[in-house]
């Protein structure tokens, strides 16, 4: 598309065509503005949850929420905070808007992956809620533990399931595109250490996010298979570890935690600087404790499992590093306290939330260090004292940093002015409210009272009397709420046209006009990069941004591919989480929706011009995105194997006397090791401009996989004649994770197919082939992780 | 302090709480055990530190508000400084060394508290949906909910979760919370916890892991009494006989009781021996009712007999609306007759 500038303002479009709009949409910025109107709704939806909750549990033995139903209703308030408030509005969604901003560039890596994404989010939320339709919502708490999550009939927990898996692929897919864009996309002369913070913040979230997602990916397919096949690692009656399922829930439900932290401590740094008229105290130290949170994060996963009863060494391990994440924590505190000391500090709505959370935080701090003393822990594990830790860093830590974001970019992205007064209320209600609710639940949980209780008896000491003001301090809190909401519509009933850089800030979102038009820039920047303040550097050393014509400017054309994949694989989803005797149907239609809208996506020009991209690293935008993505895929095989190995080692794992036979399993490595260099060859043969021998080669290694995967097919359905993998959790082991292979090698198969069909239709060339890189990459994945499998399943 | 405190609520909030099934004065770090007290000890250190880092960001951030808000009469801007590594590094180290100092005291704590004495009384715990049955090896006695300790004796508990009826077993959570931390109770696997209860009296136990419905309507106790009267009460249970109530209503409810009941439950030194339902051979002696929901009155045992599930949600034991009310009480005056004479429970006092 190319832009016409400037644009001219026209009649303001119906519904239907701002919804085509944002269904075929390839603009960051109005992706970013669906993530933040998405979760900003669900935090709404989840909040008046949360005070339904405390109406249950503001008197004794209160019969508002009962059984079933309170569980439902505490399920779905973690479920929609967690997964689609916190974790989407700051990575997703400032993350969308502002971060392609920050780097002087037009768009992310991959717009139309990102489009994707961002659908795929909402529809693995409409399939969460879709469950009160299907016996009603889950109730197993978000944490899902086995085997409790496997005992509750109706399709709640199914959907869920399915929910959480395709959550994961939307964020995957983020994530890499985040990654790639910080990697390939920076305008010139900005060095990754001039970055703003908040870029380093979202850039440490993708690649946690990447190495940590496969986590709860393992953990919430095999909750799925057993819950329809009875195929797990975790049943006790086969050998199985139910204490496996934690192992690998927390290893990226930890992790999460820090993904629900970084991209705000980025708002925070960026809010403290601009209304402090200062730098942010040391700039290195921050980035290395945003990345060394990012690290030590993933030693602490079993700080949640303190009282399974593991052994005291590996207690201990987790102990010291859970202590140890408080360093670098302690770091951002005393930077920005740093950042605001000597500044001339203007009290706006966006500082006053700094200001909240740091004292919050501090408090949240204080009290996970305490958890951390595991004689501690054990008296007040999954008491009250830990849902006051958990709010007092999630919710008055990171949501009021998405306060403060969302104030501070407010006139950026919707170009208009907000009321200080609405802001203040809000704020102040909010923080009231927040300690009104909360602080009582540390003492609750001194006194003994568990979480996740819908009710509690009479008279114990204090228990009425604190649950009451805590239900109090919600009210205070919902409204906090209402100010906020009259705060916004107030700020479009007036319509006051925002300044272009209303609060004096250093980055480079604040060099274009509020709203910023599609093309993002109409300027040119200079090349120079002393610090991570250009606007604040450049008039002191007499650098000019020069005007630049917009008219030549091409962006992505938008396209409704991406959306009718992502509704293809939701409807499929759907299908598969239901009964599937009777859901074939479904599963059958989102399957053909899904494949049919991928080829018709692969063969749409991402252009309508043809545009050679400058990238930082010189590789497609599409190979850094793969390469990133590749990770979470190994992730996901190593979770797996690890618990394999875990209960290989252990004795609970012990291979059958009959095995799947081993000359099949290296017949058909010898057809995917071939198939990889065939598909090397292919490729060189592409940059060689030799397009016939190209399509042939890559149609040998698209048979070759089939191939594979028939021999694969037989060799399943010969080995589960005579096995049961309920009775034996070598056999379990051996379906699911060869299995997933299999499934993998579908995938790379079809993403070959792609290429191969996009070479019919012409769209490849020795120069723009980003497509064939990224799918050969992920075929020699394919491969890679097959030998490991032939030697831990079929020779060991 | 609990009736100032109660004074005080009545006051600030206009609301009369009067007194339940509650009542007790549960409390993490009551001295009762070792263990309580280790984690106090740990705690004054932790709170020890933390204030310090609480006094100086706290400080500093009054300090910021204070003297660095814009006031409109600043000339310029302020000074332009990016950081000061001497400082940034001190930050660092000190918290540091704190964490390790913290981690060392932890270390010491866990080993401490993770020594069980050689002289502990094991217990084996089973988790079920959703109440508690309690063994004691030693003694060759079963009781369910209600758990009989002697004080100043070492327990060393042995818990796991299982179901022996249908349904499936799901992970619960053993936590006395006035004695000693939690800790889960998860099918096929035993996990070990101990204590040594220091003063009598009635705990409250719960469940700490949700575990479906009625998550929170799984309680127990923990009854504490001195070495004679639990020697009165093992006495009692091993001689225990259940003979033919003289009260005519309490007979029948025993023929109605081995009729209806037995497939579930088990008394002891009968030939109703089923595990899927708790124990009921000293339910007279019981303070409480339905996994230490309620106080175990005849009203509220009726009630329950006919429609447990109604009671608590989720309950596995089935509604029994064929039987009368008078059906009802016979079978709770024959649940009442069964009790070990001559021990009293209810005048302890409640942790």
């Amino acid at each position: 598309m190319a832009v016409t500038a400037p644009t001219k303002p026209t009649a303001p479009a119906g519904f239907w065509a701002h919804l085509w709009d944002m269904m075929t949409t390839t603009d960051h910025k109005k992706i970013g503005i669906f993530y933040l109107a998405g979760s900003f709704f669900f935090f709404g939806l989840a909040g008046l949850m949360a005070v339904a909750i405390r109406l249950q549990l503001a008197t004794p033995n209160g019969t508002l929420l009962v059984g079933d139903a309170y569980n439902q209703m505490l399920t779905m308030h973690g479920a929609t905070m967690l997964f689609f408030f916190i974790i989407p509005a700051g990575l997703s969604g400032f993350g969308n808007f502002i971060l392609p901003l920050m780097l002087g560039e037009r768009d992310v890596a991959l717009p139309r992956i990102n489009s994707f994404a961002a659908w795929l989010w909402l529809f693995s939320g409409i399939i969460i809620y879709h469950s009160l339709f299907f016996g009603g919502a889950p109730d197993v708490g978000w944490t899902f533990y086995y085997p409790f999550s496997t005992t509750r009939p109706g399709h709640g927990t199914d959907l869920f399931m399915v929910g959480v898996i395709l959550l994961g692929l939307s964020s995957l897919l983020g994530s890499a595109n985040f990654a790639a864009t910080v990697y390939n996309l920076r305008t010139k002369g900005l060095s990754l250490w001039k970055m703003p913070i908040f870029v380093w913040g979202i850039f440490a979230t993708s690649m946690l996010s990447l190495f940590a997602l496969a986590g709860i990916t393992a953990a919430s397919l095999l909750v799925y298979l057993d819950r329809h096949l009875g195929l797990t690692l975790f049943n006790p009656a086969n050998g199985g570890d139910p204490v496996l399922f934690q192992q690998f829930f927390w290893f990226y439900s930890h992790p999460a935690v820090y993904i629900m932290l970084l991209p705000y401590l980025g708002i925070a740094a960026e809010v403290a600087s601009t209304f402090a008229k200062k730098p942010v105290f040391g700039y290195r130290f921050m980035v290395f404790a945003l990345v060394g949170i990012a690290v030590v994060g993933f030693l602490v996963w079993a700080h949640h499992m303190f009282t399974v009863g593991e052994s005291l060494l590996f207690q201990l391990v987790f102990v010291f590093f859970t202590a140890l994440v408080a360093v670098p924590t302690g770091v951002k505190i005393f930077s920005l306290l740093g950042t605001l000391w000597g500044g001339q500090l203007e009290f706006k709505t966006p500082l006053l939330f700094v200001m909240g959370f740091l004292f919050n935080f501090l408090l949240g701090g204080i009290t996970g260090v305490m958890l951390a003393v595991v004689p501690f822990d054990y008296s007040v594990h999954d008491s009250y004292f830990v849902v006051a830790h958990f709010h007092n860093v999630l919710m008055a830590g990171s949501g009021f940093l998405a306060f403060a974001g969302l104030y501070y970019w407010w006139p950026k992205i919707t170009g208009r002015t907000y009321s200080e007064q609405w802001g203040r209320l809000h704020f102040w209600f909010f923080l009231v409210g927040y300690l009104l609710t909360f602080m009582p639940q540390y003492v609750l949980g001194f006194l003994g009272m568990p979480r996740r209780y819908y009710t509690y008896p009479d008279g114990n000491y204090l228990w009425n009397e604190m649950n009451f003001v805590s239900t109090i301090g919600a009210i205070l809190l919902a409204v906090g709420g209402i100010f906020w909401l009259i705060g916004m519509i107030d700020s479009f009933r007036r319509n006051q046209k925002a300044a272009d850089n209303p609060w004096g800030g250093y980055t480079l979102e604040w060099a274009t006009t509020s709203p910023p038009p599609a093309y993002n820039f109409a300027v040119r920047f200079p090349t120079s990069f002393p610090s991570e303040r250009p606007l604040y550097d450049w008039p002191r050393e007499g650098l000019k941004m020069q005007p630049d014509d917009p008219s030549h400017v091409h962006l992505p054309v938008p396209t409704v591919w991406p959306f009718m994949t992502a509704l293809g694989l939701t409807v499929a989803g759907v299908g598969l989480a239901l009964d599937w005797a009777s859901s074939w149907p479904v599963i059958l239609a989102g399957a053909l929706v899904f494949v049919y809208s991928l080829f018709q996506w692969a063969i749409t020009w991402e252009y309508d011009h043809p545009v050679e991209h400058h990238t930082v690293t010189g590789k497609s935008n599409a190979w850094v995105g793969m390469a990133w993505f590749i990770v979470s895929e190994i992730a996901l095989f190593a979770i797996l194997i690890a618990g394999y190995l875990y209960l290989r080692l252990t004795g609970a794992a012990v291979p059958p006397e009959t095995r799947p036979p081993v000359w099949l399993a290296l017949l058909n490595t010898f057809f995917l090791v071939t198939s990889s260099f065939v598909v090397h060859y292919a490729h060189h043969d592409l940059r060689l401009n030799r397009p016939n021998p190209f399509r042939f080669g890559l149609l040998i290694t698209i048979i070759l996989g089939f191939v594979f995967f028939l021999f694969q097919s037989y060799e399943f359905l010969n080995f589960h004649s005579h096995s049961s993998w309920q009775e034996n959790v070598w056999t379990a082991a051996f379906f699911i994770i060869v299995g997933l292979h299999g499934l993998h090698v579908v995938i790379g198969g079809t993403g070959l197919s792609l290429v191969y069909y996009q070479a019919l239709h012409r769209r490849l060339s020795p120069s723009q082939h980003g497509t064939l890189e990224a799918a050969s990459m992920y075929w020699h994945l394919v491969d890679a992780v097959w030998l490991f499998i032939v030697s831990i399943f079929y020779l060991w | 302090m609990l009736r100032r405190s109660r004074v005080w609520a009545i006051l600030l909030l206009g609301v009369a709480f009067a007194l339940g099934d509650g009542g007790y004065n549960i409390n993490i770090l009551d001295p009762a055990t070792s263990n309580n007290r280790e984690v106090s000890k740990l705690l004054w250190w932790v709170m020890g530190f933390a204030a310090v880092i609480f006094v100086v960001v706290i400080g500093a951030m009054t300090y910021i508000v204070l003297k660095f808000k814009k006031r409109g009469n600043e000339v310029g801007e302020p000074p332009q400084f990016h950081g000061n590594d001497r400082l940034e590094i001190t930050w660092t180290l000190i918290p540091f060394l704190i964490v390790c100092v913290i981690f060392g005291l932890t270390a010491r704590g866990m080993f401490e508290i993770s020594q069980v004495p050689p002289d502990a009384m094991p217990v084996k715990v089973t988790a079920h949906l959703f109440w508690w049955d309690f063994e004691y090896p030693e003694q060759g006695i079963r009781t369910s909910n209600e758990l009989i300790l002697p004080v100043n004796r070492p327990v060393n508990f042995e818990i796991t979760s299982n179901e022996a009826g249908p349904a499936k077993p799901v992970i619960h959570s053993f936590r006395v919370a006035s004695l000693a931390g939690t800790q889960d109770a998860i099918p096929g696997i035993v996990t070990t916890r101990w204590f040594k209860p220091e003063k009598e009296g009635v705990y409250y136990g719960q469940c700490a892991e949700l575990c479906g419905a009625s998550h929170s309507n799984m309680r127990f106790r923990v009854i504490v009494v001195s070495q004679a009267e639990f020697d009165r009460f093992v006495q009692g249970a091993k001689a225990f006989q259940a003979t033919t109530p003289a009260d005519p209503v309490a007979a029948k409810g025993q023929q109605l009781f081995n009729a209806q009941c037995t497939a579930c439950h088990a008394i002891n030194n009968t030939q109703y021996r089923s595990k899927i339902g708790p124990d009921l051979t000293f339910f007279g002696n019981r303070l409480t009712l339905g996994a230490g929901i309620w106080n175990n009155t005849p009203e509220r045992l009726e009630a329950w007999i006919k429609n447990s599930p109604g009671m608590k949600p989720g309950s596995l034991m089935p509604p029994f609306p064929q039987l009368s009310a008078e059906d009802a009480r016979s079978i709770a005056a024959y649940l009442e007759s069964l009790k070990v004479e001559g021990l009293d429970f209810s005048k302890l006092p409640k942790f």
